[in-house]
């Protein structure tokens, strides 16, 4: 069946609208029934995220309570999400997010996971400090950083071996400027790791 | 080196393949949808030199590349074998792929979040995926901070993955099952314990290969245990309720399931022309048939890389030249004539 309204491409959204016990369907194209309006269900169809607009469906239903109209100002300080922004994506923008609008999604988050607190791996960062040897030894000896501090810093070869594989992928993608200045960065490690030999 | 799907299945299970997949955000950067463009290139730069000793771990060669330079045909090609998610497709943004050779470990750079680990291979093996990307998340953890908060957990863009950020999930062949008419409300019903079930290929309400992925809908609030424990339950569950279906079928209609299963060889071997949706419908049947010790092939063959295989970017990155609609159809015949294996 083709769309009602463009009558070109093929009708995949069927749209039933009951109004006052009178009920009407449209049969359209995800394009033309992004255009029309079907409240937060329009959100399905814009952009490629459905299950996250899905969300964002439910997260918006509170917006017509007066309770969250007063949240619609909140902004995340560290990088500038606004409440608006974060129900229209479902995506929060920084890690403060989470805090900034804790008090605002909690619920919701409960809602969506059933629970709202994290029993599972923590980072190797935080369970470094606790001296407690009972995780991270007996599951995966020696895959920790030995207590360093930040990333390791590389060894000659590694860096080498880095460089490699991106000489190589920029050979394949023939951008050969790209690749002549990883060629001569190589070349220049390569010689410096010999004269300290 | 062979690739994780070209590996044959193993007879008897209707499992097809399982995959872990983690994701983490450094605790230095906003997520990737509030950085600049020059946030996340330097980001991308920084954790390539990060990571640039991780074949270390085990021994394996792995790629670097940049998915924002790659062409869109070699990703869309990624993108159906499953080494990258949809969402870096058309990102413009830096982001990276590391992905070992055999593509059974790959992680993704400043996709949706800023580290997307992700183990697959063939077969039910969720708990040693779980363990090797485990590995890997602790190899990276090791040399990055990530956001992490003491009631959330790991801190991801989407709330939908907060907490262990982990989603495992395992392929099934469900071709008896999903044809029941219960199984829209079995379905609903695996709902109700956290999982999803959704068809794999297709295209709208349709599903070629009758391939199934099961997988946890909840991140938080469970350990990863749990998670990886209740979704090899249910993938279980569904493979035990269709071997059942499938060897009463052998029982009551044992011609007419050899009958399906030849015509099916048979016009995989010999068609000149495929559709993809013909081609993953005769492949399905195949798969079925040599499950069910129907069909006996010269040398192990892996129905499921015939079926990434005749996916259209795969197709259209081998042919080397733009092709039509029949001209693809016609090496996706020809690929499948040059790579089934004699029958016994």
């Amino acid at each position: 069946m083709l769309c009602e309204h463009c009558k070109k491409r093929e009708a995949t959204v069927k749209y039933v609208e009951v109004i006052n016990g009178v009920k009407t369907e449209h049969n359209l194209c995800t394009q033309c029934a992004s255009h029309i309006d079907m409240g937060q269900y329009s959100a399905l169809f814009e952009g490629e995220f459905p299950l996250g607009k899905l969300l964002s469906g439910l997260l918006g239903m509170q917006e017509t309570d007066p309770a969250s109209e007063k949240f619609s100002g909140v902004v995340c300080p560290v990088c500038g999400t606004t409440y608006e922004e974060f129900v229209k994506n479902s995506r929060f923008g920084c890690p403060d997010c989470y805090s900034v609008f804790d008090p605002l999604i909690a619920e919701n988050i409960r809602h969506l996971q059933g629970s709202e607190k994290h029993v599972g791996k923590r980072p190797a960062y935080l369970t470094r400090g606790t001296e407690q040897p009972k995780e991270g030894e007996e599951e995966v000896p020696g895959s920790s950083t030995p207590g360093a501090e930040g990333p390791a810093p590389l060894t000659m070869e590694e860096r080498v071996r880095l460089l490699r594989t991106r000489l190589k992928d920029a050979v394949k993608r023939e951008e050969y400027e790209e690749a002549a200045s990883l060629r001569d960065e190589i070349h220049k490690l390569e010689e410096e790791s010999g004269q300290h030999e | 080196m062979s690739k994780w799907y070209e590996e044959p299945g193993r007879p008897g299970s209707n499992v097809v393949y399982s995959r872990v997949r983690l994701v983490r955000n450094w605790r230095e950067y906003p997520f990737p949808g509030k950085m600049t463009k020059e946030q996340s290139a330097e980001m991308t730069g920084r954790l390539y030199e990060g990571l640039a000793g991780i074949g270390s771990l085990d021994g394996k060669n792995f790629r670097f590349a940049y998915l924002d330079r790659m062409a869109d045909l070699e990703k869309t090609a990624l993108f159906e074998r499953r080494a990258i998610n949809r969402s870096v497709l058309k990102k413009h943004a830096a982001s990276g792929l590391i992905l070992s050779e055999d593509e059974r470990e790959g992680i993704v750079l400043n996709g949706d979040d800023h580290i997307r680990i992700q183990t697959v291979d063939m077969g039910f093996c969720l708990e040693k995926l779980y363990q090797e990307a485990n590995r890997i998340d602790d190899y990276i953890g090791g040399r990055f901070d990530y956001s992490f908060d003491e009631k959330y957990g790991f801190l991801t863009s989407f709330p939908t993955n907060v907490g262990t950020g982990l989603r495992a999930s395992v392929v099934v062949h469900l071709p008896m099952l999903s044809r029941r008419k219960n199984f829209n409300s079995l379905v609903a019903d695996m709902a109700r314990f956290g999982t999803v079930i959704r068809g794999v290929y297709g295209d709208g309400g349709e599903n070629f290969g009758s391939l199934y992925q099961v997988s946890n809908q909840k991140t938080l609030g469970q350990t990863e245990k749990e998670i990886v424990d209740l979704v090899a339950k249910t993938a279980a569950e569904l493979d035990v309720q269709e071997r059942k279906l499938r060897s009463d079928a052998m029982a009551q209609r044992p011609l007419g399931r050899a009958d399906e299963t030849y015509k099916s060889y048979g016009v995989l071997k010999y068609a000149r022309r495929l559709t993809r949706k013909d081609a993953m419908e005769f492949l399905s049947q195949l798969m079925a048939g040599i499950n069910d010790g129907i069909l006996k092939s010269e040398t192990p063959c892996s129905v499921f890389g015939l079926m990434l295989g005749v996916q259209p970017a795969n197709l259209l990155s081998r042919a080397e030249k733009p092709l039509d609609k029949e001209e693809l159809d016609a090496a996706r015949a020809q690929f499948l004539r040059e790579r089934l294996p004699q029958i016994l």
